[in-house]
């Protein structure tokens, strides 16, 4: 099984070679997921999340959830392009757009140090946005009162940047990126290790290892609020389902805090792609519940540790810099 | 049929009898009656999933110690030393002169110099024993440890012994493997700036750490540590102790993600309006 497995898997890889393009997504017709020892569908492996397709689908597209031939193509080729030239790294969604509109918003328009070579190779879709519901693709409309915190908080933040390290988001103090972790190409890989009583998913941005139990039980108690929720998992049929719950207020994610419930579903639909679908709701946040799928794409190349924090100069070097200028603007 | 059931009864027993006899046949004089009473993997492996956790001062200080006083008389009694009779196989850890040396100085300055106050990764083997629990999760081919303690990590890649280290890291490149029911791994290219304990007991680039885990009963792990470095120690040396199973029945590892403790230490003086003398 593990021999056939791997020829195919080899055979797999030659195609892709060949077609000297990206890798694709290789979804076969009636693939039978493996199964472990334990007899449950076999997810483990090393996955990249390198996907080039934007969260939110680019309004130019209106209600057409994949790309024309024509469409694809050309991003292929202006894909390669981007690759080549080196240009700012393109994060999530800047790579469609950049494509679709020729803009490039640039995570770092004063240095420009964070170019391309930062970035992995991407896997080039032709779907329009990980949303596939709402339908229209695009995030549903948030409630007043979420605005509200979220224009607050904008505001704090943009007022007073490098006041303190609290001032500065959470993932440059290397506490977390959010679950679920969106950015594509940027340490997005994950490593799935299964047990016949948990399965362990090892993230590597800042690393993390999320331990999710598959029992049916309770959650923890209410007043146990973590950064990365309390999670508990089944299997239906060759879907590993995860419901997590019990977020901190402070682990904000585009606006949802500790009220949101988090719902993923891991499925293998080839020997390398792993569906990876995810809905949240928070009734606190957006009119109605929302989910993404992201493919994930199968690595040769082993998790790497991600010492953060043990290595965060650029922490330090944001306030004092910050500092001296208050210093420089007091002479 | 009733001929048929107490043949087959009379197989099982005999089967029964059999296994014991293999069983005691396998098993170490040394190691307690209960050692072959542990749960196996659907691969017949030692099954080491679980919630684990060492007990004792250790993580103190893994030599013979009395108690002492810590570093803030605010803290009094609970921030003290407790006393502990240490896990280094022999009593004491064979450093050079040198290295003991460094060792006290460290020991001198604990709070500002040991890597753990600022919520850095521990490394191996201190992760083991540290005050906080953590979990194992077993495949064949990859056995992942998580622990509590700033959600430090690795995973132990089994059967892949020429798999080169990528790059230096805090907890160390892990390769397993299997001596009998006996997990062993070997541990190198950590970073050399982790320390072994809070009293400063330390190691170099050099260090490599072979472990081992054994059950002693199903709930108890026997773990051995072997360190080697050549850059501090005159010889190698083994520390020893229990692992002990979480068994309450909600045993669960929580999030101990440490950063947001650690960084007023680290960067308060860089806050604005922080009375601090600019230089």
């Amino acid at each position: 099984m593990q021999i056939e497995n791997n020829w195919r898997y080899q055979k797999t890889f030659i195609a892709l070679a060949l077609l000297l393009s990206a890798p694709m997504l290789s979804a076969q017709n009636n693939y039978v997921v493996p199964h472990t020892l334990n007899g449950q569908p076999d997810l483990q492996g090393v996955w990249a999340n390198n996907s080039t397709t934007p969260l939110q689908r680019p309004e130019f597209f209106a209600d057409r959830d994949t790309l024309t031939e024509d469409e694809y193509q050309r991003l292929l080729a202006r894909a390669a392009q981007i690759e080549i030239g080196g240009g700012d790294a393109l994060f999530g969604d800047g790579f469609l757009n950049a494509v679709i509109t020729g803009e490039v918003e640039s995570y770092d328009p004063s240095t420009g140090n964070y170019d391309q070579s930062w970035m992995a190779s991407r896997n080039i879709e032709r779907r329009t946005s990980l949303i596939v519901d709402p339908p229209n693709g695009r995030l549903p409309p948030m409630l007043p009162e979420a605005r509200e915190r979220m224009t607050t908080e904008a505001r704090i933040r943009r007022e007073n940047p490098s006041d303190s390290y609290l001032s500065r988001p959470l993932q440059e103090r290397c506490i977390t990126y959010g679950m679920p972790y969106m950015l594509a190409g940027y340490n997005s890989y994950y490593q799935i290790v299964q047990s016949a009583t948990h399965v362990a998913i090892i993230q590597e941005m800042i690393h993390d290892v999320r331990l999710i139990p598959l029992v049916a039980g309770e959650h923890v108690d209410s007043n146990i609020r973590l950064w990365h929720g309390d999670s508990r998992g089944h299997f239906e049929g060759d879907t590993l389902v995860i419901e997590t719950r019990n977020f901190s207020d402070e682990s904000e994610f585009m606006g949802a805090g500790g009220n949101r419930l988090f719902t993923e579903r891991f499925t293998r639909t080839a020997n390398d792609v792993l569906r990876y679908e995810f809905t949240i709701e928070d009734d606190q946040t957006w009119e109605r519940p929302w989910t993404a799928v992201i493919n994930y794409t199968h690595s040769e190349d082993p998790i790497y540790e991600y010492a953060c924090h043990e290595g965060n100069y650029a922490l330090s070097g944001i306030l004092s810099g910050a500092r001296a200028e208050e210093r420089r603007a007091a002479e | 049929m009733a001929n048929l059931h107490y043949k087959t009864a009379q197989l099982r027993a005999a089967l029964c009898l059999c296994l014991s006899a293999i069983a005691l046949a396998l098993s170490t004089p040394t190691l307690a009656a209960d050692a072959g009473n542990f749960a196996r993997t659907a691969d017949g492996r030692p099954d080491f999933n679980g919630l684990w956790q060492a007990l004792g001062n250790n993580h103190w200080d893994i030599e013979p110690h009395n108690a002492r006083f810590g570093p803030d008389y605010k803290w009094a009694a609970i921030g003290a030393f407790p006393a502990g009779l240490g896990v280094v196989v022999g009593g004491q850890i064979p450093y050079t002169p040198v290295a003991r040396a460094k060792q006290r100085e460290n020991q001198a300055n604990w709070l500002t110099a040991d890597p753990v106050v600022k919520c850095y990764m521990p490394g191996v083997p201190r992760a083991n024993y540290m005050p906080f629990p953590f979990q194992i999760v077993q495949s064949p081919e990859h056995i992942v440890m998580a622990y509590e303690f700033a959600s430090a990590n690795r995973i132990v890649y089994m059967n892949r012994p020429n798999f080169a280290a990528p790059v230096p890291s805090w907890m160390g490149h892990s390769l397993g493997r299997w001596d009998g029911d006996t997990l062993v791994i070997d541990v190198t290219e950590q970073m050399p700036d982790s320390w072994l304990d809070r009293s400063g007991n330390h190691h170099t680039e050099q260090l490599k750490v072979t472990e081992r885990y054994t059950f002693l009963s199903r709930d108890v792990i026997e773990y051995e540590a072997r360190l080697e470095d050549p850059g501090v120690y005159t010889r190698p040396w083994s520390m020893k102790m229990p692992l002990y199973r979480r068994l309450e029945e909600n045993a669960q590892l929580l999030e101990f993600k440490c950063v947001e403790f650690a960084e007023e230490l680290l960067y308060g003086h860089l806050v604005k309006g922080a009375d601090v003398d600019q230089d």
